[in-house]
């Protein structure tokens, strides 16, 4: 048994969760430290994850039940039920965001220097999301006869889960480095840069991509315009930098 | 100077970035396509051949054009026992539509004597597939008990669900992808 085998057992699914948790968890300690250097109320921060991961939870399975009512109302108990295939991830996140966004200007966090402190936070879980699918099996390669190729899904492909690690590692630690900059928001728009450019490139060698227009790669026409807005906010902010200068 | 060089860097990369969302487009939509076997949603769901208690054959290519639930699981699981009532209600509701269900028993880490008593105290009426060898278990990948895949008409696995039990809303939600 080799080392990914190894690692596949231990975490097959659902365990491979564990491993986004425990990169929430490391991500969380980084964040803290960086929101006391931003001057950002630990508390308040505290209090707004807090609120947005129940709002994400609670939002994301109500959604699901509504988009399946009439499964739901023949077994109305299985909103309470602990699988987690029952939950709509994408619809759950609007509502966290929306709700963040509104829940911190009541309680006055400042926006981007929020965001700034919690960067780490996302580069963290980015690089547990990328351990749960190596777990997992997800996000696979497309075939290649490249020597570094690994045997999965009854093809030798390219290993994209070991790129997403490689690259969200590298990434993490852009994120760690970073200087102090006088343009709030800087650090966390440069990580969305960076996160979205590095999906562009992986999502080529992925082997379940949705396919759109003859063959393009949704998910890669997405993180293209993310990153075409994520290149303009970095510009603006480092205009404004040199302003404050 | 820095200005026009930065917004030069930001440029190049954007261009970059078209360049290879054209160079790597999938142009004969051949990134799974349910061609390869493989236990996973988007596959080709693996052929298997096993017999049942009464010494009955049945192979999956039996079933090519209804829709599957394949549910590996062993007497001594809990999660399998909390989810078999739920299988077997949606099972009576659904096999007039197509819908088959195989319980694979992973024999080979179970104790073949406590299998019949198991079937009859949950009234299971779909056919109950002994792993012996534990070929199935292999072909599947199993790794946690039970894990359910959901084939289409089509052969293809259209979801997997690893660990249980499986709520109702989850079978049927499932269960209504593949007998369209």
């Amino acid at each position: 048994m080799n080392l990914l085998t190894a690692f596949q057992n231990i975490f097959a699914p659902p365990r491979d969760l564990i491993l986004v948790v425990l990169a929430a968890w490391i991500g969380l300690t980084l964040s803290e430290r960086r929101a006391q250097r931003n001057h950002v109320n630990l508390d308040s921060l505290s209090n707004l994850m807090l609120v947005s991961l129940i709002i994400y939870i609670i939002g994301g399975r109500v959604l699901y039940a509504l988009e399946n009512l009439a499964i739901f109302l023949q077994s109305p108990t299985s909103i309470f039920s602990l699988n987690t295939a029952l939950f709509d991830q994408w619809g759950g996140l609007v509502i966290a965001i929306t709700v963040a966004v509104v829940y911190g200007r009541r309680i006055h966090l400042p926006l981007w220097l929020s965001l700034d402190a919690l960067s780490p936070l996302f580069a963290t879980v980015a690089v547990g999301i990328a351990f749960s699918h190596l777990a997992s099996g997800e996000a696979f390669g497309r075939e290649t006869n490249v020597p570094w190729a690994i045997e999965q899904w009854g093809a030798l492909r390219h290993p994209t889960q070991i790129y997403e690690i490689i690259a969200s590692l590298l990434i993490l630690v852009l994120v760690l480095i970073q200087k102090h900059t006088n343009s709030p928001g800087y650090k966390f728009i440069f990580f969305v840069a960076v996160t979205s450019a590095s999906r562009l490139v992986i999502e080529g060698f992925r082997g379940d991509s949705t396919l759109i227009f003859g063959g393009l790669r949704a998910a890669q026409i997405a993180a293209w315009l993310i990153l075409l807005i994520a290149l303009i906010g970095l510009d603006y902010k480092k205009s404004l930098e040199h302003e404050i200068e | 100077m820095q200005l026009i060089l930065r917004r030069s860097l930001y440029a190049i990369i954007l261009l970059a970035g078209l360049v290879w969302i054209f160079a790597s487009a999938d142009k004969n939509n051949s990134a799974t396509a349910g061609r390869i076997p493989a236990p996973q949603k988007g596959f080709l769901a693996p052929e298997f051949k096993l017999e049942t208690s009464d010494g009955q054959s049945i192979a999956l290519s039996d079933y090519r054009g209804k829709a599957v639930l394949i549910n590996l699981w062993a007497t001594w699981c809990p999660p399998c026992r909390a989810e078999m009532p739920t299988i077997e209600k949606v099972y009576q509701e659904y096999q007039s539509q197509g819908l088959i269900v195989l319980g694979v028993n992973s024999t080979a880490q179970d104790d073949p004597s406590a299998i019949a008593p198991f079937v009859s105290q949950y009234n299971i009426t779909f056919p109950i597939l002994l792993d012996v060898s534990g070929e199935a278990s292999n072909l599947y990948e199993l790794r946690s008990l039970p894990t359910s895949f959901f084939i289409g008409r089509d052969g293809v696995i259209k979801e997997v669900v690893v660990g249980g039990p499986m709520s109702e809303a989850l079978l049927r939600t499932n269960i209504a992808e593949i007998i369209k």
